[in-house]
Parts: structure tokens; C-alpha cells; sequence
């Protein structure tokens, strides 16, 4: 039988004016389909959030490069002289901007990201004579000194960031994602299916992903996920994904961690030179981790050889929270990071800490730290 | 911005409800120009002028052209807008890689020649809409066309977002036609052209980046050498991915377009399923190779003069095809591979006039054309001949021991949608879109539009840009 929608390309006329294109449209009840596709659609979307709702999920900001952009635009528009906290995960999801905020009366700008070693964005405050303010670096040990950087775009993206990027951000942060729970990269369909129970391949080592750890707000202000202080279940998968870490066999080549652990501290020594050169007092912070997380970070990072050697070579002042008995003793579901509903109380702490002993209250500041 | 962008969904929804006003059909195109030139700023606004300037010359050389009494005057106006155009794809395109193959070469003659970096970036979509609008002077130079009774209907076809950055690569005599007298989408016409942008972006949403790019990145842009099963995972994944990601923005144009009341060329015809290579070509990017074969194949003599002038015209083209996806030596392989296909076939076809192939050997050749296929993409994707090399070996089983690099799930991944994709082009290979969706029954269109639509939005793309998008 003939296809009647059969019709010839630009192939089948060789050197002669194209004419108008045929388009024909095939013959179908199409409001009906179009009703009826629409109809599926929402039920189907209905149950997936329903499905990620009942799951524990609950609608946030997403935390990507397009977020971080919009914070790191904030000292280029004139709140250069803020407080800004850069680092990794614990920085960032353990210390509370409004519980900083109501201490200090200003807000920190939020520029940490997890699985990302503060170094670059640190060469980049470094290089911006804009930044005047305070910064405090968060020290991850396994994040930093072995130079991780799954957010290490972040800084070119928030140059390139085209005005459709801009728009789209917008549009996401105020119209869905403060309303869907599923959508979150997480929850993602091939995020979803690739972590299914599937066949090792042999001579593949089976790794698990890191899991959802965090839940983010429009400027930054993050949390761990209550989920893993709150299903046991989820809090053990969250460890044994950091277990899979902890083996010797999975620690790199001694010699090649020297190498650099010392490659970072040096770039980062430079960079805080820079900072400290105009100005800019700058604070390191080694952030509460706990149960074998903490082992292993004593192991393959010992303090003496990483943080006092930082410390050394940059000049610049460190807080670490194993000197500090008002920094310890929190509750840290999967040993890397503090409870959320914990964590106003040891942002409390660490301001109080940071005022005492390092910076001293500040001249605007709403209240004096405790 | 890209299709695959909340910024363009609320776009085409103002567009759309612009479009549907009352306005006189002249404020309509306007209404489509301004939003077109917006949907085209939204990457970067001061690139605007490249258009403004490939609109102009174009223009102004086509009025030129009809005007000119004699045929030196005439040739002085065609080369005019060939200079402008390719000056300028020459100079954002291409001024880097010249200038570091010049480097190469005076550094082989011992000369140490260091220029400045150029750091230039890349204006989106150059290649597409240089093309579009050399078209336009060169048809009317040819007198296969006359040039637009006004400015506003031709700026209209060179900037009409639907197909400006990515193609199709359209023809001013198939589009400026539709913008002389009033149109607009009947409601089967809206609705369709919705359907086929679902279509579109599901191939380039789910398909494309959810499930193949991560497999391609994994053998290509990773520094560990794949053996045979991964080097072709990985190629079969981006054998896919290409296909969905740009026939993915093709069938979102076309749709988009339809939703205005507008038709748009086919660019894709099932390629997978084609048997040699002059059917792969007249089923791949079926607008550029229709094009290279009108303004430079024909032109260079083609099969007119005999057959030494043709392999070369043939080779010439390809290479330049090649050259036109990007200031590469890999994509140059990539058209000489192909050139060297068509001549190969070309000679066969010659040598063996009389061979019609059973239903068997239908198929083997086809498969053979698609795996030939795949050896080209090698050097399409890989960055450098040294990659693309280590993954030539690894499909050819010579990489030795080595550690597997993809995990059971992008296998399965490959083999599922690719082992799809190649067969459902094999099944439609004769057919088309629309006469399958004309035989189904409606419940069953619902049903795959509705499941289509929501595997796109749990998909959760990135709003990742489309691979043609930096040619």
C-alpha cells in the first residue's frame, strides 16, 4: 500500500530552487490525543511526586552551578566587604546563615561546595580586588588535600552564564523547584535506574554513588538531609557509601598523596598571601567529623603532616574543632556532617569561637557572641 | 536559548500567543523577527550584529546581482556576499586553527613564530546561518530564483528561530514563499507540530543526554584505554547520541515551525537504516549534504567530467564538509573518510552495474554500511588523533588487557536504545512519521505522546546545549 504522506527531500531534487516544503498532518483525532496525553501526563507526574513526597522529599532549591553563580555575583555588585565562607561539604551544609546572621547582623555569602576543594574559588576571591570582607576556608581533609573538584566549573560558568541561562535559573527557583519534591538531580530518571541492583561486571568494581546528603534554600543556606538523621535505613546506606572509601586499597599511591597534599597547601599558601596582602583576614576551619569518617581521615590525613602544615605555610590563623570542646559532641548521622537540627546550635558555637579567638566582634554587629 | 530550556517554553508560549492575535499579517512577521532576534541575544546580544551583517550583505548583493547588466558585475556581487560570508565563519570559526596550523609549519621550517592567543568565542549557530543566506545570493547568481520583494521577509528568513542556529539548513526559495501571504496553524497543525517538538526533545532530553552522552564521555574523554567491547559501547553510544541530539532539535524545529503555521525540510530520513553510503548521505543531514551537493559539488564539475573530476569534486566536497563541523584535523578525517566511502561505493556500483542484492545481503550490507559509519564517528567525537587512534584499536580487539571502563548499566543502556534506534529505523526505512502515526490507533498516540512527555520531564535535563550547536 502507498504512503500517501510519502514525499521527496532537498536529496531527490539535485541543483534547482528547493520549493516549499510539504508538511502534511496525519489524519487523527488530535484534540483527543492531545486531551488525553495530557491527562496521562499529569496522572503519571501526580504519582511521581507523590511516589518522592512519600519517600521523605520535600521541595528545595536545587544546589547547582546556576545557585552558586547568583551568590558569587552578590561581591561583584557591592557586598564585596561580606563575610564568605568557601570550602566543602561540612562548611556548608553545618554552619546556619540566619543563626550567623542574627549573631552578626549580617549575612555570610554561602560559596562552599560539597565534593569541591575551596582552592580555586579561594585563587578567585584572591584575584578579585572587589572582595575586601572576611573569609573563612573550610579544610575537608579528604576533599581538600587530595584536590577534589566536582564543582569546579562553578566559577566559569558564573562568567559565561548567558541571559537565557539567567532566565531559566529564575524561572526553576521561583516557579518549580520550590514546589516539586522529585525534582531534584537525585530523583532524576537515569540517576534513578542506575542505581538499580544491576550484575556486576566482572573486573568492574561495583562502586555506589553518593546518595542525597543536603537540602539547599534560594542563597545557599543548606542542611544535611533529615532523612539521615531520621531512617535508619538510609543513614546506614550513607555510611556504607563512605566505607567503600575507608579500605587501604582504596587509598592513592602514598608517594603520589604527597606529592599532592603538597601541591595543594603550596597553591593555597600563594593564594592566601594574596588575600592577606590587601587585607582580607582569613580563617581556616576543620570542621567536626566523627566515628570511622574521623579514623579514616586520621589515617591517611594525619593533622600534623596536612593542617599544621597548611597552617605553616600559609601563615594564616585555623581553627580546628578537636581544640574546641564547644565545637564537639554533635550528632553526625553518617560521621561527616552535623544533624540539622543540631547545627544552629553549633553555628552559635562556632561564631562564638570565631569572635573570641580570632576576629573579634565586629563594629556593626547586632549582638555580641557568647 | 535552547529548546530544551524552561526559558523557551515560556518563550514559544508568548511567541505562540503572539502569533494568534489579531495583528495584520506584516506586524505578525515583525511580532516573529523581533523574538527571533531575541531567542538568538539570549546567548550573547552583541552577536546580533553577525546577523544583522549576513542579512544585509545578502541582501543588498542579491539586488545587486539583478541589477548587474554585465557578467563580470555580476560575478563581482556573488563573490561579494562569498567573501563576507565565509570571511566572517572564517575568522570567529577558523582564525585559531589556521593560525596554529601556520604556527605548526613555520615551527617545522625552524622558524619560532609565537602569536597571540585569539580567544575568540564562537558565535552559535554561524555555520547554519551563513549557509542559509549564501544560499539565497548564490540561487538567485545561478538563476534558480529571484531575489525577496522586501528586506523584511528575507530578514525574516535568516533569522526565523526555529531553524536559525541548528538547522535545517533552509532554502530562501522554500521559506520566503510562506512569508508573502498570511498563515497561520490550523488547530491539527498546532497540535501535531506539539507532538513532533515531544518527539524532538525526548530523543535529545532522555535519549541523547540522560542515557548515551555518560557512556561516550566514559570511553572517550577519560584517559584510560578501552578494550574492544567498550570501544564500541562507547561509539555505538555516540553513534546515538549524535543521532538523537540533532534529528532531536530537526523534529523540534519542524514542530516548532508548525505550531506557527510554517513548513520546515526534512534533515533526517532514518539514516541507520541506510545501505551505502550516497543512501546514508541522502538520509543524514539531509540539508547540508543537499546543499554541498548544489553550491559545491555541481559547481566543482560533479559527474560531468568524467570520472577522475568527479572523485576529486567528491573528495573535495567531503573534506570541506568535513572542515564545516569544526576547525579540527579530526573532522577533516571525518569528511575524507566519508569521501573515500563514496568513491569506493561509487566504484563498486560501476565495476558490479548489474548486482541487485538479495534480501540477506540487503541487510549485511546495511549493517556493514552502519559499522563503516561508526569507524567515522570515531573521529568525530575523539578530541585528537591519539584518542581517536586508541579507540580505533580497541575496536579492533587490539588494546590488549585491559581493565573494563563502563559498568552493566551503560551497557545495557547501549544495547537497549541502540539496538532500538537501528532497528526501528530499519522498520520505518521505507516509511514515514506520519503515515505510522496515521494508521495507529488514537489511544495508542495518546498513550506513547502522554509517556513521552513525562519521561522528559522526570529526565530532568540539564538544559544542555545541542551538539550541532558549536558548528
Amino acid at each position: 500500500m502507498p504512503d500517501r504522506y510519502a514525499r521527496q527531500t532537498a536529496a531527490d531534487r539535485p541543483g534547482i530552487a528547493q520549493p516549499v516544503p510539504v508538511r502534511p498532518v496525519p489524519e487523527q483525532p488530535w484534540g483527543r490525543i492531545l486531551l488525553g496525553a495530557a491527562l496521562l501526563f499529569a496522572l503519571l507526574l501526580g504519582g511521581w511526586e507523590a511516589y518522592w513526597r512519600a519517600y521523605g522529599v520535600t521541595p528545595g532549591i536545587a544546589n547547582d552551578s546556576g545557585l552558586w553563580a547568583i551568590q558569587r555575583r552578590r561581591i561583584d555588585a557591592g557586598e564585596g566587604s561580606a563575610t564568605v565562607i568557601v570550602g566543602s561539604s561540612r562548611a556548608f551544609y553545618d554552619i546556619q546563615l540566619p543563626v550567623w546572621e542574627r549573631l552578626d547582623g549580617r549575612r555570610p555569602i554561602q560559596l562552599a561546595f560539597e565534593g569541591t576543594s575551596p582552592l580555586t574559588f579561594v585563587e578567585d576571591l584572591a584575584d578579585d580586588p572587589r572582595f575586601t570582607g572576611r573569609l573563612i576556608i573550610g579544610i575537608d581533609p579528604q576533599v581538600f588535600f587530595q584536590g577534589f573538584g566536582l564543582h569546579k566549573d562553578a566559577i566559569a560558568y558564573a562568567r559565561r552564564q548567558s541571559p537565557s541561562q539567567r532566565m531559566g535559573q529564575w524561572l526553576s527557583m521561583h516557579v518549580l523547584e520550590p514546589r516539586l519534591a522529585f525534582d531534584d538531580p537525585d530523583f532524576a530518571l537515569e540517576t534513578v535506574l542506575a542505581r538499580q541492583a544491576w550484575p556486576p561486571r566482572p573486573g568492574k568494581p561495583s562502586l555506589t554513588q553518593v546518595r542525597k546528603l543536603s537540602q539547599s534554600e534560594a542563597d545557599r543556606n543548606t542542611h544535611l538531609w533529615s532523612k539521615l538523621a531520621d531512617d535508619a535505613q538510609y543513614r546506614e546506606l550513607a555510611r556504607s557509601i563512605w566505607r567503600q572509601r575507608f579500605s587501604p586499597a582504596a587509598d592513592p599511591p602514598p608517594g603520589e598523596l604527597r606529592k599532592t597534599i603538597a601541591a595543594q597547601i603550596e597553591r593555597m599558601a600563594r593564594a592566601v598571601a594574596r588575600l592577606r596582602a590587601r587585607g582580607v583576614p582569613v580563617l581556616f576551619l576543620r570542621s567536626p567529623s566523627d566515628g570511622e569518617y574521623l579514623a579514616y581521615e586520621m589515617r591517611l590525613f594525619p593533622r600534623a603532616a596536612t593542617w599544621d602544615a597548611l597552617l605553616a605555610a600559609s601563615g594564616a590563623p585555623g581553627l580546628h574543632f578537636q581544640d574546641y570542646p564547644q565545637l564537639q559532641g554533635y550528632y553526625l548521622p553518617e560521621w561527616s556532617h552535623i544533624a540539622p537540627a543540631e547545627a544552629e546550635r553549633y553555628t552559635a558555637a562556632l561564631y562564638g569561637v570565631i569572635q573570641h579567638d580570632f576576629w573579634g566582634p565586629r563594629a556593626d554587629s547586632a549582638s555580641a557572641p557568647r | 536559548m535552547v529548546f530544551n530550556s524552561l526559558t523557551f517554553m515560556v518563550f514559544f508560549a508568548c511567541v505562540l500567543a503572539m502569533h494568534s492575535l489579531p495583528f495584520s499579517w506584516t506586524t505578525k512577521k515583525i511580532n516573529l523577527i523581533v523574538a527571533s532576534y531575541l531567542f538568538y541575544s539570549a546567548w550573547n546580544p552583541p552577536f546580533v550584529i553577525l546577523l544583522w551583517v549576513s542579512t544585509v550583505v545578502d541582501w543588498y548583493a542579491a539586488q545587486g546581482l539583478v541589477k548587474a547588466r554585465r557578467q563580470a558585475a555580476r560575478h563581482a556581487w556573488m563573490v561579494l556576499s562569498v567573501v563576507a560570508n565565509l570571511g566572517m565563519l572564517g575568522y570567529f570559526k577558523y582564525g585559531q586553527f589556521l593560525l596554529d596550523n601556520f604556527t605548526a609549519v613555520m615551527s617545522a621550517l625552524g622558524v619560532a613564530y609565537h602569536p597571540a592567543h585569539y580567544d575568540i568565542v564562537l558565535p552559535v549557530g554561524i555555520s547554519f546561518y551563513t549557509f542559509a543566506t549564501m544560499s539565497y545570493t548564490l540561487d538567485v547568481y545561478l538563476r534558480r530564483a529571484l531575489p525577496a520583494q522586501n528586506l523584511l521577509d528575507y530578514a525574516l528568513f535568516v533569522t526565523f528561530f526555529p531553524h536559525l542556529v541548528a538547522g535545517p539548513i533552509m532554502r530562501p526559495t522554500e521559506l520566503v514563499p510562506q512569508f508573502e501571504t498570511p498563515r497561520a496553524a490550523s488547530p491539527q497543525q498546532l497540535r501535531f507540530g506539539l507532538a513532533l517538538m515531544t518527539i524532538g526533545l525526548f530523543n535529545k532530553v532522555v535519549l541523547a543526554d540522560s542515557f548515551l552522552s555518560h557512556v561516550a564521555e566514559s570511553v572517550y574523554d577519560g584517559d584510560k584505554i578501552p578494550g574492544t567491547l567498550d570501544a564500541w559501547a562507547g561509539t555505538l553510544a555516540f553513534s546515538g547520541q549524535i543521532f538523537c541530539d540533532f534529528a532531536g532539535y530537526s523534529t523540534t524545529a519542524i514542530g516548532a515551525a508548525l505550531c506557527l503555521g510554517f513548513a520546515m525540510s526534512d534533515n533526517f530520513r532514518f539514516p541507520y537504516a541506510a545501505v551505502g553510503f550516497s543512501d546514508f548521505w541522502r538520509r543524514w543531514h539531509i540539508t547540508l549534504s543537499s546543499w554541498l551537493r548544489d553550491y559545491l559539488y555541481i559547481p566543482l564539475g560533479g559527474n560531468r567530467h568524467g570520472a577522475r573530476r568527479t572523485y576529486a569534486a567528491l573528495m573535495t566536497t567531503m573534506l570541506l564538509g568535513g572542515l564545516w563541523h569544526g576547525a579540527n584535523w579530526t573532522f577533516v578525517a571525518w569528511g575524507g573518510l566519508h569521501g573515500l566511502y563514496l568513491a569506493a561505493e561509487r566504484a563498486l556500483r560501476a565495476r558490479f552495474a548489474n548486482y541487485r542484492p538479495g534480501p540477506l545481503m540487503f541487510v549485511v550490507l546495511g549493517l556493514l554500511t552502519y559499522a563503516l559509519v561508526n569507524v567515522t564517528w570515531v573521529f568525530f567525537r575523539a578530541k585528537t588523533f591519539g584518542k581517536a587512534w586508541v579507540v580505533l584499536r580497541g575496536m579492533l580487539g587490539q588494546s590488549g588487557a585491559v581493565k573494563p571502563i563502563l559498568d552493566t548499566f551503560s551497557l545495557l543502556c547501549v544495547l537497549v536504545i541502540v539496538g532500538g534506534m537501528v532497528a526501528t529505523h530499519w522498520l520505518m526505512r521505507g516509511r514515514t512519521l506520519e503515515s505510522v502515526i496515521a494508521r495507529a490507533p488514537a489511544v495508542l498516540v495518546s498513550i506513547v505522546w502522554g509517556l513521552l512527555a513525562f519521561a522528559i520531564v522526570i529526565a530532568q535535563g540539564a538544559g544542555s546545549a545541542f551538539i550541532y550547536f558549536q558548528f
